[in-house]
């Protein structure tokens, strides 16, 4: 309880520190609203032009980008302060979190708000408007769950990955180049039903890099294409699990890392 | 009483590749790399007592700030052991950082857009000071420091020295009894400096805290350190007093005596030469290893001798580490 209202406390002063340069907060709005640029077009451009997509109707395809987005937005919000974990090393702010009594995990978390964030979720949520009022599926209790659960799960497996990169950061801060490759490659391939990718493609980005199990299965399972992914229909089902497990195995390897930090001496 | 800070045979290995001149040597080191040990600390053994300032000298690459992350739990040693209050930093680190504070000069430990005042209320939050007890404390750091003046700026807008004040606050807000302090004062003007220095002697003297210091500016010593340690290439060279380094570390003083009578016998006290004579102008000077300190010399020779005049030259603390450097660099 009292971790979480110092997360509350912190989260809160550093919203309103940005609120106060105005020109600055919606810069970088827009800028989060912008950089999805791609998924909008890829979105305008389907829906326009195509009637479907490797066997999946416009509606049903439009459902992956705006899942993977609404994940991204939120592990943007809530975990994304990874992403900059190379420059926390050289500035030496790491070496500061460890001289407090709190996670580094989460201290690195609390640093600053991310504006952008404000700016991918508002692409994302309308994204998500635009692929549900579309849809022709039965929106039921269970489907409904499994949706957010599905968000949830990808919001931890792309936090995983980044978090992931970060440890490696650690001992190795070359590591954070691969975080900027890292979110190219999911933003490209991110939208698209992965079975119209060369099978060599699919399997790299299933079981390689886990891009299919944050949005690609999951919409899958919800869109009746569950059995048609390359993969047993158990494991489709069970991306959200997976997202978890995932992510508390990379908080693992966080925590691993961290007992081997050695700054920017080493 | 048991010492505050216990570090024993404390070492710490880095390992880098080497990397080989030229092209062609720039081609052999990506494809076959040679990793080497670098030794930063190694088997550094010294003990802090409770309500001691310690200043933590050497040149720099010597190893201090790396045996100050190693007590603060930021860095794990390759050998050896630390306590600092009683806990071992590296194994316990966030149950060490509620003893201890710590300000590192060139980094602040404030949130960067939010008021430093902010700031503080967080770091209340975080080591869960009852709120009265928050407010008579920065009350009295304020008094010393005049933070008040510039408490609601936002961070980034501070100058170093504001920033360096408010972290300082910052580190003893909860009441730590220890802090580490490693070049605290570098780039400040003489006033902050001097302001700084007051707040320290404040926080030993009167509150008891141990302090570990590690500085390059030698008035700084002079003013606030009781006891030196000094290292180079990781490994301690010397423990002891100000006096102890004085006499270790060269001839640093004279004693110039216009004798009475100018036909005296000129025989020295103890540990102390005569450097130069001329008629009744004596000029004394250190003798040896035991030689006593500039005070002691000067009272041997009133006592021995009868003058009419006397004046005394020390050389600064600058250039008895200088001395100090180059001699430990050598062994």
């Amino acid at each position: 309880m009292h971790a979480v209202r110092i997360v509350w406390r912190v989260t809160r002063l550093n919203f309103r520190a940005q609120l106060e340069y105005r020109s600055e907060f919606l810069l970088m709005v827009a800028i989060g609203a912008i950089w999805q640029v791609s998924v909008i077009v890829f979105a305008t451009v389907l829906l326009t032009r195509f009637t479907g997509m490797g066997g999946w109707d416009s509606s049903e395809v439009l459902l992956i980008p705006a899942t993977r987005m609404l994940a991204h937005g939120l592990m943007v919000l809530f975990l994304g302060r990874m992403f900059g974990i190379g420059r926390d090393i050289q500035e030496g702010r790491i070496d500061v979190y460890l001289t407090r009594p709190m996670p580094v995990h989460r201290q690195v978390q609390l640093a600053y708000f991310p504006t952008n964030a404000i700016g991918d979720l508002t692409v994302a949520a309308g994204l998500m408007a635009g692929a549900l009022s579309r849809s022709h599926l039965d929106w039921t209790a269970v489907r409904i769950s499994y949706l957010i659960a599905a968000i949830i799960g990808g919001m931890l497996l792309e936090a995983a990955l980044f978090t992931a990169l970060a440890s490696a950061s650690l001992r190795f801060p070359a590591a954070e180049y691969w975080a900027r490759w890292l979110e190219e490659l999911l933003g490209t391939f991110g939208s698209y039903p992965l079975n119209v990718l060369p099978k060599a493609v699919g399997g790299f980005l299933t079981y390689a890099l886990p891009l299919a199990f944050v949005a690609y299965f999951p919409a899958a399972v919800l869109t009746g294409h569950g059995h048609d992914t390359g993969v047993p229909y158990w494991l489709a089902a069970a991306s959200p699990l997976l997202g978890v497990l995932v992510y508390l195995a990379s908080r693992l390897l966080w925590r691993r890392s961290l007992a081997h930090y050695a700054g920017v001496n080493a | 009483m048991s010492a505050s800070i216990e570090v024993r045979g404390l070492s710490r290995t880095f390992h880098t590749t080497v990397r080989r001149p030229g092209f062609t040597g720039t081609l052999r080191s990506l494809v076959n790399p040679e990793r080497v040990a670098k030794h930063a600390v190694s088997d550094i053994t010294f003990d802090v007592s409770p309500g001691e300032l310690l200043a933590l000298l050497g040149p720099n690459g010597a190893g201090k700030s790396t045996t100050i992350k190693m007590l603060t739990g930021i860095l794990t040693p390759t050998a050896g052991e630390a306590r600092v209050a009683g806990v071992v930093p590296y194994l316990e680190r966030e149950r060490n950082a509620r003893n201890i504070g710590a300000v590192f000069g060139q980094r602040t430990q404030l949130w960067w857009d939010l008021p430093v005042r902010e700031s503080f209320s967080i770091l209340r939050d975080i080591y869960e000071v009852p709120k009265a007890e928050h407010a008579s404390r920065l009350k009295e750091f304020d008094d010393i420091l005049d933070l008040s003046s510039f408490w609601d700026t936002r961070v980034r807008h501070l100058s170093l020295g504001q920033r360096v004040r408010c972290d300082l606050a910052a580190a003893l807000l909860h009441d730590p009894p220890v802090v580490f302090l490693d070049e605290p004062t570098i780039g400040m003007d003489v006033v902050v400096k001097e302001q700084v220095r007051e707040f320290l002697r404040h926080q030993v003297e009167q509150r008891g805290r141990t302090v570990l210091l590690t500085t390059h500016d030698m008035t700084e010593v002079e003013r606030l350190a009781e006891r030196v340690v000094l290292i180079n290439h990781g490994r301690l060279v010397l423990d002891g007093s100000l006096d102890e380094i004085r006499r270790t570390f060269g001839s640093t003083w004279q004693v110039r005596a216009t004798l009475a009578d100018a036909h005296t016998d000129v025989v020295p006290p103890p540990g102390i030469a005569v450097l130069r004579q001329d008629g009744p102008q004596v000029v004394f000077g250190p003798d040896g290893p035991d030689a006593p300190t500039v005070h002691q010399a000067l009272k041997a020779v009133i006592e021995r001798y009868e003058v009419t005049g006397i004046a005394i030259d020390e050389a600064d603390l600058e250039d008895v580490m200088r001395a100090a450097y180059v001699q430990a660099g050598a062994a």
